[in-house]
Order: C-alpha cells, then sequence, then structure tokens
C-alpha cells in the first residue's frame, strides 16, 4: 500500500470520486445521459482549472489567495474590451487576448512582491485579492454587458461534435502533461521541497517563483473565460469562494501545502470530488437548510481522510 | 598554465565579529589540497565564498588565470566550482536522479526532460560505488527513503554530475564507513588523473595524509602555512592549527574538589549522531564539549534539554533518573539551556527585556496570573548585576546588542536557579568584551553549585573557560582533559582523532 501510493495519493481522490459517482448515478438516474455531463462538466470547470494553476504555486511552497479575484478581473475586462470594439466576432478575440493578458500582469504583480520583494505570500495574495477585486468594481461596477451570443453559444456547443467544455479538458490535461515533463516541474518542485538546497543547486528560485503565480494567474484567467461563456456576461463579483476551494482541491488531490509533494492532475481529481459532493448531497434530497452544513462536514472529512492516510 | 584557484588577501565580516582577515588559498591543477584549521578558523566561510554562496568583503580570486566575482552559487558553478555541501543540499521530495541532475536535466525531444537518459546515467554514476551503496538505492528512490551514508553518497555524484573543473569536498566523508571511503578516495584519484582539482576538508588527519598532494592550514581567519604532503608530519600540521598561543587566564572559579557530589550523570546515551555517550558532572563544574563540529555535541544537548529526546541510555540528575521528553520536563526538572542561535531558540522579538528575562521564571513556577510590580524589582536585581546597559525593562529585546542580548537569555536562568545549565554555542556573534562579561556570569553561576555544561565552536572558549573537556568525536567521547593535559595543542590532536 505505501509503495503502491507513494507519490501517488491521486488514487485516493480518485477512488473517492468514483464513489460518488456511483452514488450520484444510483440517485440521478439520467447522471450518465451525455448532456447531463456535459452540464456537470460546465459547472466543475472552472474550478478544475483553478485549482490546477494553484498547484504550481503550492509545489513551490507559495499559496495564490488572489485567483477568485483574477477571475472577476479578468471577466470584467473582457466583456468590458468586447463591449467597447463592438461586439463581432474579431472583438471577442481581442476580449479573449485583453482577459489572458490581464491574468500574466496579475501573475507577475504576485510573483514580484512575493519572489523579488519576499513578502509574506499569503497576505500579500489577500491583499493583491482585494487590489484586484477593486480594479474590477471600477471597470464594472455593476453586473451587466452580455457577451455577443456568437461567444456563449460557442461555449456551450462544440467542434467536430465533440463539446467545448471537453475540449477545454483535454487541453488542460495536455498542459498538465506538457508542464510535467519540463526540467521547470522538478525544479519547481525542489524550490518548494527545500529552497535552501535549491538555491545552492543554483537554481533561480525567483524567477521559478514568478513563473508558478503567472500559470496560476493564466490558469484563472481561463476559468473566468470559461465563467463568462456560461454567464454570458460581466460580473464584478464572481469567482469570490474560488480562492479557498481551489485550495481544498489542491489538498484533496494529495498536494503537501509545505510544498514539493503532489501535481496537478490530483488537483484536478480533488476539484471534481468537490464538485460532485455538491451533487449528492443535492440528490439526495436533503433539506435544502442542511445542505451547506453537511458539504462542509463532507470536505472536513475527505481532507481529513487524506491526511490520515498520507502520515502512514 | 595558471593554477586552478588562486585567491588571496580574502577578508569578511559577519557584523562584529571577523571571519576572514587574510585568506589565501592556492590549488594547482589536477591536485588534492587539503584546508584545515581549528573551529572557527574560517575554512568553511572561505569554501562557501569560493562556491558563491558566502559574499567576501575584500580579496582576489582567480579561477584558471581569470579574476572572478563569484558573486552567486550560479557565477561559481558557471567558473567550473563545484561545492560539496556538509548540511546536505538535497531535495528529500525528489529522487536520487532528480537531484543529481536538479538543474542540468538531460534533455531529449523538445527540450523534455529525457526520464531514460536521466535514471540510467544515475545508475552509472551510483554503480562507481557498487557493493559499497547499500540496499535500495537506485536512481528512483525518493532521497527521503535513503539512509544518511546513501545521502551523502548521492551528493558527491551530484558534484560529480556537475563535471567541474574544481571541486570543494567539505566534510564528504563524515558520514561513511570505511569501504565506502575507500571508493570515494580511489573516485578523488580518477578526478586527479582527468585534471580535476578539490579541496578537501576532513577532521581525520589521516585521511587527510592518505590523499592529499598539498595542505594548507588556516588559523583565527589568515592562511598560517601551507605544505607538501610528502614533506611534513601530522605534529607539524597540529602545531600549525593553534599556532603559539598561551593559555588563557584561568579565571576566578577553583576546580571543583573531587570531593564534590556528582550532579549529572549520563549512561549510554544515544539518538542522531551519539553512538553511547556517557560521562559525570559534579556540582560546580564547568565541563566543556569539545571536538570538531557536528561531531554529537549539539545533540547531547538537545537531548538533555528534552527538545531532541534520545533514544537511549539514560540521565541521572543528582541520582534521580530524568527522561525529558519536552523542554518543559527538562525546565522544571532543574536544566537550563542558553543558545547561541538566539533568534532561533531564545529571543522573543518585539517583547520587552523584562518579558524576555522572566520567561524562564514564569514557566518554572508555573505563574497563573503576572504582577509586574514584584516581577519588575525581582529581575532588576538580577539585571543590574549583568554589567548590561539598557534603555529601561520595557525597551525591546532587539534594541540591545547581541552579546548584551545573550546577557539577558542568561539572566532568564539566574533567577529560576537550574541545577545544570546548557550552553549551546552560546558566545556566537559576540564580541570580546560581552563574552568576557557572560563568562564571568557562568563563572558565579557554577560557584553557586550549579553545573554547567558547554558545547563552543570555539576551542579558545573552553580553554578559558572549563575546568574539564570532553572531546567528541563521531558521536563518541574521545578523550576527557582536565588540569594538566587541557591545552590547546591536546584539544586539537584529540579533535582530529590523534592520541592524546
Amino acid at each position: 500500500m505505501a509503495t503502491l501510493l507513494d507519490g501517488r495519493l491521486w488514487l485516493i481522490t480518485l477512488t473517492a470520486l468514483l464513489v460518488l459517482v456511483g452514488v450520484n448515478a444510483a440517485l440521478q438516474p439520467n447522471f450518465l445521459e451525455p448532456s447531463v455531463l456535459q452540464s456537470n462538466l460546465t459547472t466543475f470547470l472552472p474550478l478544475v482549472l483553478v485549482a490546477i494553476g494553484q498547484t504550481y504555486v503550492v509545489l513551490a511552497g507559495d499559496i495564490d489567495l488572489s485567483v477568485g479575484a483574477v477571475v472577476a478581473l479578468v471577466n470584467v475586462t473582457t466583456v468590458s474590451v468586447i463591449a467597447a470594439l463592438g461586439g463581432d466576432s474579431q472583438s471577442v478575440l481581442a476580449g479573449l487576448a485583453a482577459g489572458i493578458g490581464v491574468g500574466i500582469a496579475c501573475g507577475l504583480v504576485n510573483g514580484f512582491f512575493v519572489a523579488v520583494l519576499r513578502f509574506q505570500p499569503i497576505v500579500t495574495t489577500f491583499a493583491t485579492s482585494i487590489v484586484f477585486a477593486g480594479l474590477a468594481l471600477r471597470i464594472l461596477p455593476d453586473a451587466g454587458l452580455p457577451v455577443p451570443e456568437a461567444y456563449w453559444r460557442g461555449y456551450a456547443g462544440g467542434l467536430f461534435g465533440v463539446p467545448t467544455v471537453v475540449l477545454v479538458l483535454a487541453a488542460a490535461l495536455v498542459t498538465i502533461a506538457v508542464v510535467g515533463r519540463r526540467p521547470f516541474f522538478t525544479r519547481l518542485r525542489a524550490v518548494g521541497g527545500q529552497r535552501t538546497a535549491a538555491f545552492q543547486t543554483g537554481l533561480s528560485v525567483g524567477r521559478l517563483r514568478i513563473a508558478a503565480y503567472v500559470l496560476s494567474a493564466v490558469f484563472a484567467a481561463l476559468a473566468s473565460l470559461c465563467l463568462t461563456g456560461e454567464t454570458a456576461s460581466g460580473d464584478p463579483l464572481m469567482g469570490q469562494t474560488l480562492a479557498l476551494s481551489s485550495i481544498s482541491a489542491v489538498v484533496l488531490g494529495g498536494t503537501a501545502l509545505a510544498g514539493g509533494v503532489g501535481g496537478p492532475f490530483g488537483s484536478l481529481l480533488g476539484a471534481l470530488v468537490l464538485g460532485m459532493i455538491g451533487n449528492v448531497i443535492f440528490f439526495a434530497g436533503l433539506p435544502f437548510e442542511y445542505q451547506t452544513l453537511v458539504q462542509g462536514l463532507i470536505v472536513l472529512a475527505a481532507l481529513a481522510g487524506g491526511v490520515l492516510v498520507a502520515r502512514r | 598554465m595558471p593554477p586552478a584557484l588562486e585567491a588571496s588577501g580574502v577578508t569578511k565580516r559577519f557584523g562584529a565579529v571577523v571571519a576572514l582577515n587574510d585568506a589565501r588559498l592556492t590549488v594547482g591543477r589536477g591536485e588534492v589540497h587539503a584546508l584545515l584549521g581549528a573551529n572557527g578558523c574560517g575554512k568553511s566561510t572561505l569554501c562557501k565564498i569560493i562556491a558563491g554562496t558566502v559574499a567576501r568583503d575584500d580579496g582576489e580570486i582567480r579561477v584558471a588565470g581569470e579574476a572572478r566575482a563569484l558573486a552567486s552559487p550560479r557565477a561559481a558553478e558557471a567558473a567550473g566550482i563545484a561545492l560539496y555541501y556538509q548540511e546536505l543540499s538535497l531535495v528529500p521530495q525528489l529522487t536520487v536522479a532528480e537531484n543529481v541532475f536538479l538543474g542540468h536535466e538531460p534533455r531529449g525531444f523538445g527540450g523534455f526532460v529525457d526520464e531514460t537518459t536521466l535514471n540510467d546515467r544515475t545508475d552509472l554514476l551510483i554503480g562507481r560505488f557498487a557493493g559499497v551503496a547499500g540496499e535500495g538505492f537506485t536512481a528512483r528512490t525518493r532521497v527521503s527513503d535513503l539512509s544518511p551514508d546513501q545521502r551523502q553518497i548521492t551528493e558527491i555524484l551530484k558534484v560529480l554530475a556537475r563535471k567541474p573543473r574544481l571541486i570543494i569536498f567539505d566534510e564528504a566523508t563524515a558520514a561513511l564507513d570505511r569501504r565506502q571511503v575507500d571508493v570515494f578516495f580511489s573516485i578523488m584519484k580518477d578526478l586527479r588523473a582527468e585534471g580535476i582539482s578539490s579541496i578537501f576538508i576532513s577532521h581525520r588527519l589521516d585521511e587527510v595524509f592518505r590523499v592529499a598532494d598539498r595542505i594548507t592550514v588556516m588559523r583565527n581567519g589568515a592562511t598560517v602555512a601551507d605544505f607538501a604532503t610528502a614533506e611534513t608530519t601530522p605534529e607539524a600540521i597540529v602545531r600549525e592549527m593553534v599556532g603559539d598561543v598561551r593559555l588563557g587566564p584561568k579565571g576566578g572559579t577553583a576546580a571543583p574538589a573531587e570531593a564534590a557530589e556528582i550532579r549529572l550523570s549520563v549512561e549510554g546515551v544515544t539518538g542522531g549522531r551519539l553512538q553511547g555517550v556517557s560521562f559525570a558532572a559534579r556540582r560546580g563544574e564547568i565541563l566543556g564539549l569539545g571536538g570538531l563540529q557536528g561531531q554529537g555535541q549539539k545533540r547531547l544537548l538537545a537531548g538533555l534539554f528534552g527538545a531532541d529526546p534520545f533514544t537511549g541510555g539514560r540521565v541521572l540528575l543528582d541520582g534521580e533518573p530524568v527522561a525529558p521528553r519536552r523542554p518543559a520536563d527538562a525546565i522544571a526538572a532543574g536544566f537550563g539551556l542558553v543558545s547561541g542561535d538566539r533568534a532561533r531558540d531564545a529571543a522573543f522579538p518585539g517583547r520587552s527585556i523584562l518579558e524576555n528575562a522572566a520567561m524562564a521564571s514564569l514557566v518554572r513556577d508555573k505563574a497563573r496570573l503576572i504582577l509586574l510590580g514584584p516581577l519588575r524589582s525581582r529581575f532588576s536585581r538580577t539585571l543590574s548585576g549583568l554589567k548590561t546597559r539598557y534603555a529601561g525593562l520595557n525597551a525591546p529585546i532587539g534594541s540591545l546588542s547581541g552579546g548584551n542580548q545573550q546577557k539577558i537569555f542568561i539572566a532568564r536562568w539566574l533567577a529560576a536557579r537550574p541545577s545544570v545549565l546548557l550552553l549551546d554555542d552560546p558566545t556566537k556573534g559576540i564580541d570580546l568584551g560581552a563574552k568576557a562579561d557572560f563568562f564571568a556570569i557562568v563563572r558565579a553561576l557554577a560557584g553557586t553549585g550549579a553545573t554547567i555544561l558547554i558545547y563552543s565552536s570555539e576551542d579558545a572558549d573552553l580553554l578559558s573557560l572549563c575546568h574539564r573537556v570532553l572531546v567528541f568525536n563521531g558521536g563518541r567521547i574521545t578523550a576527557d582533559l582536565t588540569g594538566s593535559t587541557l591545552d590547546a595543542m591536546a584539544l586539537t590532536r584529540a579533535a582530529y582523532g590523534e592520541a592524546a
């Protein structure tokens, strides 16, 4: 058991996910129909993306509390750019590019304060999250500004018969695989595992930590573009719960908050588990006023279970 | 052809403390060059400067004839220098192969890590230690699963994989057994044949004479001698390490009489580096723990204080067995500790001098209610005897110099009246004046019957303060020096494993 699980804590997460899928399928007979699966994936995808990005930061021994605010800032930037340019297909592309650009900028800001000026990651990213959220409110004070039909139709639809959300998930998996085989990934784990050793070995510790923050913010930007496709409009308060949910997903997926151990695939599974817990509670027919309480207890139990198994 | 390394006039200060004042070192191409000196002579600082982890204040370093700044580990690596780290530079969460090639991963198609080559090349390197590498040691093993000697071998492989022109081996053989040392020496000879130079630091003089071509000796931050190994002897080397310092004044306290009762008795304790250590200390005795750094002295103090409990053996205090599992147990039993790492082990930064001084008494008295008035009057009396200048008891601890802070931390224990006071390198980074005051306090405390155990990274401290010194080597006590046998020469010889 110990050797099988060595470095593969996500196997536990996968087991939990399969159990939840089984329970959900029993409670909701049409759960496995393609249209239902697609709508579930659409709901879960933003958290999946944010959790993948968060993993890189956590692996480097840091944390990013600003991802939720990045989601909001990217959303309002994208819808504002599209509206300002007239709403044709060209302007949609410009809006998407602007959103990603804002994401990269947010990541650089976080990385600069944490890795160059050596501020405390947890407080710094909490502070930058307030700044990013404030900027979002400045750009778009009230929810609204619908996106063109082409945008949300494209997101709800597909390409060559494959739903767009599946394509996004596949692209995320490919990205995980590619990044995981770059020297960057090993060096990032070295930075999180033993920072002084990484420095003495001659790694550019600062640059690696900045890169992790940029990756995290870019994944948050992608999540924001997906959410925008789902809600089809701008909302400066979007994504507020995503930061802490993404950290829960990362831990559920077997990545140590201390850094150095784990990987984004586990976080992807962890995010799906979090989403499925909500589903199962809803379909179990619990009275509405108990749902949040039970959800919290299940997440707590899942985290505790993972910690206990990992400690053995 | 210029030498592989030429360092001259290198200086370095850490705050008020001069670590190097005139270090010189010349290493020829394809030469194994031993760097020797007593504790605190600056050899590790010099090595860190050459490897780019510490910046020098002044001086010139030429690598293969070219002047270099060596401002960072990367710059040193670019100059072809690799440092074998005594304090391990491995990442426990990564595999052996990932560690060995960290920062130099072999790449295949499209810049991806070529895992097959990575692991094959690492297994090939491990193969150099074939037969002596021990169980379960492959390229894919996680470093956290390795034994200490296997980690040390991994460090050596990591250095070799970098293909440097100059390697600094700082205590590279400390955790290795005899057969592993033999393999390591044959690797050093191979390196020599390839024209790669190495600087070799070891606390075993016999090893130095086996493998080194030349020997440089440092003392008090300066280079004092440079020999060809064939033209010198271990005796001459030890004499250079010690210099002609006279014994410092013995201080105002007479050694406790033979008849004084045994206060602390340690019987066969183990744990960490400690391989079964036994000794007894009398009331009023100041007992030094000598030897080179990292031979188990700090581990002994951490064990006695309950910070890192022993795994075997037993400890008797006034005849009663004590086995502290945490510092609070040890304090209740009558132990106190003053550490040289004030920031980590002692200071409550930002809090007042009074709070910092009172902490141990509050723990010992299990105080539930703190009355500032009585506390203040009690401590102003204690502190006034310390020759410490401070703006007031409410001034933050950080407003004092390191030496004055250390007096406050020992004052903690004066009020708590410990029967055994443990001093862990207490004079680290404090100036000479404060050191003399500190020693006076320690002597006065011993005069009241407390037993003092002191480890110091500076032999001179032990010589001027202690009644008796136990010399540690490889986790054992190898010599017990007192009275006429206690002098700098004997201490250095014992530390380097020569019969005193």
